[in-house]
């Protein structure tokens, strides 16, 4: 789409919470509901109704590509949470589509065909998915960064190959996605964090960074913008200045992250033909001590200020997928509509 | 400051392939396992922590640390089994029911081991009885519960509960990316860890306090 489409929507205001799960969970039967296309992509575009947005977020669910990895290579269905590869797989092109992913590209051709709504896909990122895939991924990752190669290390070589494996294997589904629909994407690499990567070592360099992360984030975007599709980048990790710089060079249409980034400090690192979004403490929603309404409302007031100041394209937003907590969904749910008031305020 | 053993050293540096040479020479010289333990390779990872919580050092420099101890601990193993040492203390850990993360949880496992605690582990997606089953067995004087995901919040809070309910006499210490002091005290935890860092200040305060 036209970039244009993203900047307009900064400029009218709005508010966007990433809330499917919120609405999903609405429903006694949500279990069934996320196996059955049509139904998902009826709560898809429940939630962008309730919430007004021209977006039509999916639910956001992480887990799907490493079930789609594992069942295409013979793992059981009831290990996969729960597998990780313990030696080198031999790197094959097989992709299974999953019922689960079969449900989310109905749910993409509901929005596209039935609507007016932006059918948004949404996949995990490559590194996020690898460190899925192992046991121990800190390690081999802070190993390669210290110079150690797959020819070095068999764990660093474990981790290359997952990469690939993982590569291959979200290149398929947001094929499946775009066939589907999907106008826009969001590319989740919660993993590409202060956790997996050494603020000393890449204090010194950026090497593994880029090549575990960067590198292929860059083909994927690559396969969106071949296919006329706009790339939505998140991350809620907590992150490094240059991390953010590099994800910003991917060129996304939004980028979207976790509520330790000051944004308006991170304007100066995106360009302006991004939109900046997030980022409340949406996970702390669950608690009225933790959060209350009011400082909900505060602390949306002083994002849409300090954005407004620094003159950066900004949609005020979740920092991640709203979870329905059990037994605090009014909580959440009276928290996501003040900071919605606030942002559709016109005395701000 | 004195010159750090080059045992100590590796530990602190996470260099894991030199460890099984240093235990070997260090037990070559005469020295006990028992006192390497706790003389070289306690006082390192009490370090590796310190510079943790001053932004020294960061999770994966403490893991490459956690891993050069745990091959020391390999090594020693036989020799600590045939002189009867073992740790003063015993903890259980796990992530809750319907949580699979792990990498906090086993940062706070190896953490805790490196404070010379022996831990079971219970891995993850851990029912509440479990835990108890567990507690029952191994008669630990400490209680570790791991959640990432703020759904999972009320399992862990489930999982207290039902410790409590059995009438178990042990200290329960909670963490997590969502888990607050706020909420490890209206759940009932007896303490509360921020990160793995701070983990083994919290678990000792609570052994102590239990002493």
């Amino acid at each position: 789409m036209n970039r244009d489409f993203y900047l307009d929507l900064a400029a009218k205001g709005i508010g966007m919470p990433i809330g499917t799960h919120l609405i999903l969970h609405e429903h006694q039967d949500h279990a069934a509901i996320v196996q059955d296309g049509y139904r998902l992509g009826q709560v898809v575009e429940e939630a962008a109704r309730r919430f007004r947005m021209p977006l039509a977020f999916p639910l956001m669910d992480l887990r799907l590509e490493k079930e789609a990895l594992l069942l295409a290579r013979g793992v059981a269905p009831d290990s996969v949470d729960g597998y990780h590869f313990a030696e080198i797989p031999i790197e094959e092109g097989r992709f299974l589509l999953t019922k689960t992913m079969g449900a989310v590209c109905g749910a993409i051709r509901h929005i596209a065909e039935n609507t007016e709504l932006i059918p948004i896909g949404m996949s995990i990122g490559p590194f996020s998915l690898m460190t899925k895939l192992i046991a121990d991924p800190i390690a081999p990752v802070y190993l390669a960064g210290t110079g150690a190669t797959r020819d070095d290390d068999t764990e660093v070589a474990l981790v290359e190959q997952l990469l690939k494996l993982a590569l291959f294997t979200i290149r398929s589904y947001l094929d499946a996605q775009i066939e589907a629909g999907a106008k826009a994407i969001i590319l989740c690499e919660p993993a590409a964090n202060t956790v997996y990567f050494s603020p000393k070592q890449l204090a010194v360099s950026y090497g593994v960074f880029d090549r575990y992360v960067m590198r292929n984030n860059l083909l994927l975007r690559d396969q969106l913008h071949r296919r006329g599709v706009d790339l939505i980048f998140h991350d809620c990790g907590e992150l490094l200045d240059g991390m953010v710089q590099r994800f910003a060079s991917l060129d996304p249409a939004i980028i979207s992250l976790g509520s330790s980034r000051l944004l308006w400090e991170d304007a100066a690192l995106v360009s302006k033909s991004t939109v900046l979004y997030g980022n409340l403490p949406t996970k702390q929603f669950y608690s009225d001590s933790l959060m209350s309404e009011e400082r909900v409302r505060q602390l949306s007031e002083e994002l849409i200020c300090r954005m407004r100041e620094v003159g950066h394209p900004f949609v005020l937003g979740s920092e991640c997928d709203i979870l329905s907590v059990p037994g605090s969904e009014r909580a959440i749910m009276a928290k996501v509509e003040a900071f919605l008031r606030t942002a559709r305020s016109k005395d701000l | 400051m004195n010159e750090l053993h080059p045992l100590t050293k590796a530990i602190i540096d996470g260099r894991r392939k030199e460890v099984p040479n240093l235990v070997k020479q260090c037990l070559a010289d005469g020295e006990m396992a028992g006192d390497i333990v706790e003389k070289l390779l306690v006082p390192g990872m009490a370090l590796v922590g310190d510079r943790f919580k001053r932004n020294e050092v960061f999770v994966p420099e403490m893991l490459m640390a956690a891993r050069a101890m745990k091959e020391a601990l390999n090594i020693l193993e036989p020799s600590l089994v045939a002189a009867g040492v073992k740790p003063e203390h015993t903890a259980v850990i796990g992530t809750v029911e319907g949580d699979l993360h792990d990498i906090g949880k086993n940062l706070v496992a190896m953490m805790w081991k490196g404070a010379n605690i022996e831990v079971i582990d219970l891995g993850v997606n851990v029912a509440p009885a479990k835990f108890i089953e567990a507690v029952r067995l191994h008669k630990p004087r400490l209680v570790g519960l791991s959640s990432l995901l703020t759904t999972t919040m009320p399992a862990m809070r489930t999982t207290v509960k039902a410790i409590r309910d059995a009438g178990l006499s042990v200290g329960i210490c909670v963490g997590g990316a969502p888990i607050t002091h706020e909420f490890a005290k209206e759940i009932g935890a007896d303490g509360f860890a921020i990160d793995a860092g701070g983990a083994v200040d919290a678990a000792m305060a609570l052994l102590q306090r239990k002493d």
